[in-house]
């Protein structure tokens, strides 16, 4: 198991692109994928839940990986973050 | 499973008398409330099935509107669903439920999907509750897709449907399958529903909240059209005590059948005519046997709603079937009625579509329906000479039949140049249910050729409340004074230029009410065919001299509640 800890960078916070960005991506890997934020936990390839987050710009959450592949995934999702989602706001 | 066999009552409206008796069947279509059914351990496989089978197919519909090309900003909304339907956590939940909760699958999404939606809208962020509503249609479709099998009608005859609401094709397919009865949530009583049941006479009970009760298929019920009533899981003695009741009105109505034999007359001799209103072919076959004298209103809003482009081949036919049906007797077709509360395309709803774009108004910006329509009917009228009248709903002022005389000379050009026999002599009439009509009649007199009073529309103008609004149905009460006046108005300007006047609204379905518009002089009534025994028992029974006091009453007052005991102490005991 692997964990990094990130910042939702994006202005309008992790609203549905960025949501849906995460969720593809992640998908991807065979790892299973958690975001742990204020005490909540869901499965980060679940849309719904990745939603039910609502987290807004400044957001900090935890990336829980586990699986064949934790490194790598780890390694993409963080970048993702930092790069505001390949968002072209 | 919960135990919910207690007896229960609740109130509704009643729309169509007699007693209903049998196991409650609930229709779900177009309805999105989903009850929380439950299923056997041997069904769980095969709901799980539905399950994934209504999300592959709908995902499928999905990746095909991705590939469309030029779709950039819907395309984001679309992946959004895509990962929607594809959501570990939200698949794993619904077949949790169904599995372990033996709910059905429909109950399943509905649950799981709620539960997000909930927490979606607690988050009060922006962006998160504009995406509830996508949430929701996926949400929707699955359950709709879940259901695909169940579209056709799983209904058996006897059973008591209960519905939210129930569209107009719909009840058609019901009446085949002769049901017991009928509750729905919604509904006014000037519904197709409501309609169509009197017609049948299937009892039927409107604004019942039956959706707030743990009701199952299968449960035995009890509904009362007459009262509104609706018991579920009835008492072995409420059971009996509603047979008899229903035995009794059995025999009573065979024995105001024993009148529909014997002539159309007072019993001084008095000479009347009962004539069915009309919508579906569906209906014929109740004419004869309640001795309904023709068709005194056909409605062609639904059959024309069903027709490609109005087209006038298929419109012939269907004119044609109600004239077979109907012997030597006359067929008046009133004209495309639609508007207000039936608009043809979204696009063209009005904020206040009762006074707005309907009827005559309508069909007069929109020449190729209107001559379409006169086509067929003109048509038809050739083979049945003498046969056909046409009355032309939605008339405000007589300019408004002014032209419309012009697209009927129009059209008997057409036909002419053509070599298309039709009848010279078809009658027009306009139908009376503006309050300017009756108010100005002397106008009209030489322009048609008769007058019908719709009470219905008339009430709704004069009284100025709309008849389909819930809140402010207490106010609707066709037997109001001014109503009683206006029809008096509408008899005696009619008379003055020899023209005759029926009345083709519900009002005449009432016995007392028949008699009392018998009493003004308006001795041509139309009504739902199931109405006529009963109003006809009444006015065989009674002398002509008796219904002109009733109708003096009536109209000296200006009081409501006067109107009403004058016409209860003529109803039949």
């Amino acid at each position: 198991m692997v964990s990094a800890k990130v910042k939702v960078l994006n202005e309008s916070g992790l609203h549905a692109r960025p949501s849906s960005e995460l969720v593809k991506t992640a998908s991807k890997f065979k790892s299973e994928f958690f975001i742990k934020m204020y005490g909540y936990r869901v499965n980060g390839k679940s849309i719904l839940g990745v939603m039910t987050l609502a987290a807004e710009c400044g957001a900090e959450m935890e990336l829980i990986l586990e699986g064949p592949d934790e490194d790598e995934a780890l390694k993409t999702l963080v970048e993702l973050f930092k790069n505001k989602f390949n968002a072209d706001e | 499973m919960m135990k919910s066999n207690q007896p229960k009552l609740l109130s509704g409206k009643p729309a169509a008398s007699g007693i209903g008796i049998g196991r409650a069947a609930i229709l779900l279509t177009g309805s999105k409330s989903v009850m929380p059914e439950k299923i056997g351990k041997q069904q769980t496989g095969d709901q799980i099935n539905k399950f994934e089978t209504a999300r592959k197919n709908i995902l499928r519909d999905y990746e095909h509107i991705k590939q469309l090309p030029d779709n950039s900003d819907a395309s984001d909304i679309i992946e959004t669903q895509i990962q929607t339907l594809q959501d570990p956590e939200v698949e794993s939940l619904i077949r949790k439920k169904i599995k372990d909760e033996r709910y059905t699958a429909e109950y399943a999404i509905f649950s799981v999907f709620n539960d997000y939606i909930q927490m979606m809208e607690a988050t009060k962020v922006n962006w998160v509750n504009e995406r509830v509503v996508d949430i929701v249609s996926v949400r929707d479709e699955l359950i709709e897709a879940t259901r695909e099998r169940r579209k056709k009608l799983n209904i058996e005859k006897g059973e008591v449907v209960f519905a939210k609401e129930i569209p107009p094709t719909v009840m058609v397919t019901l009446s085949h399958i002769g049901i017991g009865g009928i509750v729905i949530e919604k509904g006014g009583l000037t519904s197709h529903v409501v309609i169509l049941s009197q017609s049948l006479g299937i009892p039927c009970v409107i604004n019942a909240h039956w959706d707030r009760y743990k009701l199952q298929n299968g449960m035995p019920v009890i509904i009362d059209g007459t009262t509104g009533q609706v018991l579920i899981n009835p008492t072995w003695k409420q059971s009996q005590e509603y047979e008899k009741r229903k035995n009794d009105e059995e025999l009573r109505y065979q024995k105001t059948r024993e009148w529909t034999a014997k002539k159309n007359e007072t019993s001084c001799g008095h000479t009347f005519s009962l004539r069915a209103n009309v919508e579906f072919a569906e209906e014929l076959a109740n004419l004869k046997p309640n001795g309904a004298k023709g068709i005194g209103l056909l409605r062609t809003e639904t059959v024309l709603f069903e027709i490609e482009d109005f087209n006038v081949d298929d419109q012939v036919a269907f004119y044609s079937n109600m004239l077979k049906a109907t012997g030597e007797e006359n067929v008046t077709i009133r004209l495309f009625d639609a508007g207000g509360d039936k608009v043809i395309d979204q696009s063209e709803a009005e904020s206040n579509p009762f006074l707005g774009w309907r009827g005559i108004r309508m069909l007069l910006d929109k020449k190729k329906l209107l001559r379409n329509q006169l086509e067929a009917i003109y048509k038809v009228s050739g083979k049945f000479k003498g046969r056909i009248k046409i009355l032309v709903p939605m008339v405000s002022q007589v300019e408004e039949v002014l032209e419309l005389n012009e697209h009927c000379r129009y059209v008997e050009k057409m036909l002419e140049k053509n070599d298309v026999p039709y009848d010279e002599n078809i009658q027009l009439g306009v139908m009376v249910e503006v309050p300017s009509v009756a108010l100005t009649l002397d106008a009209f007199a030489d322009y048609v050729d008769f007058f019908s009073i719709g009470t219905n529309d008339l009430t709704q103008y004069t009284l100025a409340v709309d008849r389909g609004n819930e809140k402010i149905s207490a106010l609707f009460d066709s037997f109001h004074p001014s109503v009683w006046k206006l029809i008096k108005m509408t008899y005696d300007a009619a008379k003055r230029h020899d023209l005759p006047v029926t009345v083709c609204g519900e009002m005449a379905s009432y016995p007392e009410a028949a008699a009392c518009l018998m009493g003004i002089g308006i001795d041509d009534l139309s009504m739902n065919a199931g109405s006529i025994p009963m109003v006809k028992a009444v006015l065989c029974q009674n002398t002509l001299d008796d219904m002109k006091e009733l109708a003096k009453s009536v109209l000296s007052t200006n009081s409501l509640s006067e109107v009403h005991s004058h016409l209860n102490s003529w109803r039949t005991p």
